[in-house]
């Protein structure tokens, strides 16, 4: 039996690690064309601000892969012949297969403005160890930065640059940061907290123009507004997409959408060729289409798929209660459930320390909660989720709130100096 | 990439083993070296007149030494480094409360209690020390000639404080919140903190050479037991009087007879090894090890090399944290391996393969200084004391969440 996977990143890992633990004996081949090693994409940030060197980003010893035997190749797939069930690499290599599975993670949207085709240098994007190199060398000596894109990447780069004291301006297209996840006033918490480490938020402006020097150096920018901002670095973090485009010159390609289709087996269209991770996209039982973006999805997709439907196992992938925390500069943030996309008149409760910055959002439908936004503590997502799944009511839950806190011994955030507000997701968002 | 400007490429250079921390760690290891074995210009000698000038002011009780200025120099680093710490944790009180406490205990019971016993006239006792660290307090010597309630102290506070608390909250209780080597460690020494050693090799080196050095500090501590009983048999054989600092002549050894318990031992191969490690003990494991190595190399092998890998009293506190409450909790699927905990982690501990195969765990290195949690962006990490016991070390297979086996 020999398992072949086209990707390093977590989900490839993952599966293969776990595809090990459940067949001792199969020959396993996973390619990479990114970093001859895998790497935590999550922990670039802090190889750009010096607090981890390169190296410390790799989650396993080297030794890891030949103890555990699984081959790594570092190259490129150029071609996939499903019915030889071949595919070959840039070198020429031809790698048969008896099971294929597809981990090739997103790229970066491409800068959609114009004049960005024109662009040859000091735009760059956040999301490889490419992508790092040109950060790096792009900011070294940089009098100013631009970033433009309202989410999570965004704010890590500009974090970064700060770090590294270049004056930076964030550009967020919406009224306020990150509105899929924020309301307006945990975004005036982000955004103060931003401010107060001098970057220069600009909320509700985009980029009409982008300009270039003759010999295509970045340059600056026109907002929507008509200013004119210049600085020899862009940063582009308006999202991922599924790095599908390569799959459309092989000789066979999955079916695909957004993403290469599967079934909630992680099966595509071709025969025992499989696709998780960020490059996936799952037709769901109800007719939906679940596509999962992040860490913890993509390595209980690929634990799922190594370790049991690879072997014919055909065990459906049922997402769970939606979580996901970060650190927003030095703003601590944990989310569970749903927050927003919930109708206009759905109940919130905002509990507000009067004076530092700690905000607890619950979101309910009048009988049970379905979600929790915390901001400026730490919080135990795992007692949150069962709450949700218990279907527990929010005076419940406001009443056990402290049994989910997580901060610190002697610094658990003050509940009782919490100012109640309660409100709807409209008023919230007004 | 690391900061522009001088400051900058201080900043980097110091902290990841460039040129100033090598400069800064040769410093460090000629002072120790002067400290402890003195040098051909006599500096020994220089040291302790700057003691005397420095301190002269203090009664005539007691006299100033170089160790007295060693103990000052120690105090304000700590200070210094404690200081620092305080405003670089100022958002987390863990950090704050622990290093307030590291710092207070030093500069009363570290440093000035002892002075002021001396003063008073009583032994330099230090509180906040106990065997097997400050082995020579189980010293049969020490036992019949300091006042009762020091020896109550030392009894009770060795053998029935220090493995209760480390029962109730792990050994960080005293090697992160009492312990001068630790409190250095952990202010001015904060730094290089990441300088550590992750790799499995290291782990199986620290297993080998910390619980080697417990046995030699249990060895030694019978040594001078064993010796002390020896002796005072073959005075009381050969009609000597029960004298200090003295000790029995070999002629008078050998009267004591073979049938006896400190016959044997006196005849045995057994003597002349306890012996060497009596003689040898201090010098290789106090000073070398503790002092040289552990403090002087800081800026290149990170700041806990006396702790992770020689310490004593750690190697017997980490047994019993095992059996203890104290773990490191990880919340399920939030890690996202950045590593950050590893890196920062001063004894070496590979936390992110705990993290990532969301396993709560309880490691006997663990010296409980919370920085894994507090420099985890996703807040994966949490110090805590539970009854429930963590089952046993991470192996390879175990780098794995399993829990879909439900």
């Amino acid at each position: 039996m020999h398992l072949v996977i086209i990707g390093n990143g977590v989900a490839g890992v993952t599966c293969a690690l776990n595809a090990r633990r459940r067949d001792p004996d199969a020959q396993i081949t996973m390619i990479g064309d990114e970093t001859e090693w895998f790497y935590s994409r999550t922990a670039l940030m802090y190889a750009f601000m010096d607090r981890l060197p390169r190296r410390a980003l790799e989650p396993f010893e080297r030794g890891m892969w030949k103890q555990q035997r699984l081959s790594l190749v570092h190259d490129r797939v150029v071609d996939l012949n499903a019915e030889r069930r071949e595919v070959t690499l840039g070198s020429g290599r031809v790698l048969g297969y008896d099971r294929l599975v597809l981990a090739v993670g997103a790229t970066p949207a491409p800068a959609p403005w114009p004049g960005s085709d024109t662009v040859r240098s000091g735009m760059v994007n956040f999301v490889s160890m490419r992508d790092l190199d040109a950060c790096e060398s792009a900011a070294r000596g940089a009098p100013r930065a631009i970033v433009v894109g309202g989410g999570l990447i965004g704010i890590e780069l500009v974090e970064c640059l700060v770090h590294h004291r270049v004056p930076t301006t964030f550009i967020v297209r919406d009224r306020w940061y990150w509105p899929v996840a924020l309301c307006r006033a945990e975004a005036q918490l982000v955004r103060e907290c931003m401010m107060r480490h001098g970057v220069d938020v600009r909320l509700g402006e985009s980029v009409a123009q982008v300009h270039a020097s003759a010999e295509g150096a970045f340059q600056g920018v026109t907002l929507s507004g008509g200013e004119r901002l210049d600085a020899p670095l862009l940063g582009v973090t308006i999202g991922v997409r599924p790095a599908i485009a390569q799959f459309a010159e092989f000789a066979h390609s999955p079916a695909m959408g957004r993403g290469i289709r599967v079934n909630p087996q992680f099966e595509t269209s071709l025969p025992d060729v499989y696709a998780i991770g960020d490059c996936a996209e799952i037709q769901q039982a109800d007719g939906t289409v679940l596509h999962e973006t992040i860490w913890y999805s993509a390595k209980r997709q690929g634990a799922l798929l190594g370790a049991r439907n690879l072997w014919g196992d055909g065990v459906p992938y049922v997402p769970p209660v939606f979580f996901n925390s970060s650190k927003l500069f030095d703003l601590e943030y944990t989310t569970v459930g749903q927050v927003t996309g919930l109708p206009d008149r759905t109940p919130t409760v905002v509990l507000r320390h009067t004076k530092r910055p700690i905000l607890v959002r619950v979101v309910h439908d009048g009988e049970q909660v379905r979600g929790f936004n915390m901001l400026g503590s730490r919080w135990n997502h795992e007692v949150l989720v069962r709450w949700i799944e218990e279907r527990r009511s929010a005076s419940y839950v406001l009443a056990h709130l402290r049994e989910a806190q997580f901060d610190v011994e002697f610094g658990r955030a003050p509940l009782q100096q919490l100012e109640r507000q309660d409100s709807t997701l409209a008023e919230a968002n007004a | 990439m690391r900061r522009q400007g001088t400051l900058g490429w201080l900043g980097h250079d110091i902290s990841r083993r460039g040129v100033t921390a090598w400069v800064t760690s040769v410093a460090l290891v000629a002072f120790y070296l002067i400290l402890y074995f003195g040098g051909t210009f006599d500096q020994q000698g220089r040291l302790d007149a700057w003691a005397r000038s420095l301190f002269g002011w203090l009664p005539d009780s007691y006299e100033p030494t170089r160790w007295t200025l060693y103990g000052a120099l120690y105090s304000v680093s700590m200070v210094g480094g404690g200081l620092f710490m305080l405003w670089k944790y100022r958002h987390n009180r863990y950090q704050v409360v622990r290093t307030l406490v590291v710092m207070a205990i030093q500069v009363s019971f570290g440093f000035s209690v002892p002075i002021l016993l001396k003063v008073f006239g009583q032994p330099e006792y230090y509180f906040s020390y106990f065997w097997p660290l400050k082995f020579e307090y189980f010293y049969p010597s020490t036992i019949i000639s300091q006042p009762l309630p020091f020896v109550v102290y030392s009894f009770v506070g060795s053998l029935l404080l220090v493995p209760v608390m480390t029962l109730l909250y792990g050994k960080r209780w005293y090697c992160s919140w009492v312990c001068g080597c630790g409190g250095l460690a952990n202010t001015f020494g904060e730094p290089w903190r990441h300088l550590s050693q992750k790799s499995r090799a290291a782990w199986r080196f620290e297993k080998y050479s910390i619980h080697l050095t417990l046995v030699v500090a249990l060895m030694v501590t019978a040594a001078w037991h064993l010796g002390h009983m020896s002796e005072s048999q073959a005075r009381a054989v050969c009609n000597l009087p029960e004298l200090w600092g003295a000790r029995p002549e070999a002629a008078c050894m050998q009267q004591l007879p073979t049938s006896t318990f400190a016959g044997w031992y006196y005849r045995s191969a057994l003597h002349p090894l306890m012996e060497f490690a009596k003689q040898y003990y201090g010098i290789i494991v106090l000073s070398v090890l503790s002092g040289v190595v552990g403090t002087g190399l800081y800026p290149l092998g990170g700041t806990r090399l006396w702790c992770r890998y020689f310490c004593p009293m750690a190697a017997l506190l980490g047994l019993i944290q095992k059996l203890g409450r104290f773990r490191i909790r990880v919340k399920k699927d939030m890690c996202i391996s950045c590593g950050m905990c590893t890196e920062y982690c001063e004894m070496g501990i590979d936390v992110r393969a705990y993290a990532q195969a969301n396993r709560s765990f309880t490691r006997a290195s663990c010296v409980g200084c919370g920085l894994c949690a507090e420099v985890c962006p996703r807040g994966v990490l949490r110090l805590e004391n539970v009854s429930r016991r963590e089952a046993a070390e991470l192996n390879m297979s175990s780098f794995l969440d399993e829990s879909w086996k439900g």
